[in-house]
């Protein structure tokens, strides 16, 4: 798996790895005002709730895809031997995540807890963010 | 105002998300900078050629020095 990944990226795994992170991060951060359009917290002229709700779970689909992807990639690659906070954050962001999207397909009662998952998330993805790709960029 | 069909509105979400997308791509790899590791292979690469051509060239005076210095031995008094 390592050397797939090294191949992959042609030895450029913490660059592609910061990268598609950082693509991640900037998404997480669109998607609260999508969430709020759907939710009519906000209402705005040329985005109606549906299209907005409908574009939220595209891009979630594809934060999903690539939280996925950078998660593998630091796992087989650096394992824990960095671990520490990351790590941490790392693991809690995964278990919301599965958690989120168990409570969108499950739907319910227990869609009340969406919000408060998505700003749990946005927290996580932020810490895990910064505790790795913002340190290699010099911002965390 | 009339609103856009809810088609065009979701594909102008999508393309803002794509767009969001595309500047953190561009500013990551600009932070980067010549640091990636196939620049820096064929840096070293371009690097280990001059010193091999060096060393041939080196190589080939020393030789040049020991015919020089063998022929001047044989045409000495003996």
């Amino acid at each position: 798996m390592e050397h797939l990944i090294e191949d992959l990226t042609r030895g450029n795994v913490t660059e592609v790895k910061v990268v598609l992170a950082s693509v991640v991060m900037a998404l997480a951060l669109y998607q609260p005002l999508l969430a709020a359009v759907a939710y009519g917290r906000v209402r705005l002229r040329l985005l109606e709730a549906d299209p907005a709700s409908w574009t939220h779970r595209a891009v979630g689909g594809t934060i999903l895809v690539l939280t996925v992807l950078v998660a593998v990639a630091c796992l087989s690659f650096y394992e824990f031997e960095d671990g520490g906070a990351h790590a941490v954050f790392g693991i809690a962001l995964l278990a919301v995540l599965a958690l989120k999207v168990l409570v969108v397909r499950m739907g319910g009662g227990l869609s009340r807890l969406l919000p408060y998952l998505g700003v749990l998330l946005l927290g996580l993805f932020t810490a895990t963010w910064l505790s790795s790709a913002g340190d290699f960029l010099g911002v965390g | 105002m009339r609103r856009p069909p809810h088609w065009a509105q979701a594909a102008g979400s999508l393309l803002i998300a794509l767009a969001i997308a595309a500047v953190a791509i561009a500013v990551v790899t600009a932070h980067f900078g010549p640091t990636a590791s196939a620049e820096l292979e064929a840096r070293e690469e371009r690097m280990e050629q001059r010193l091999e051509f060096r060393e041939e060239r080196r190589e080939q005076r020393e030789e040049a020095a020991e015919e020089r210095a063998e022929s001047g031995g044989n045409s000495g008094p003996g």
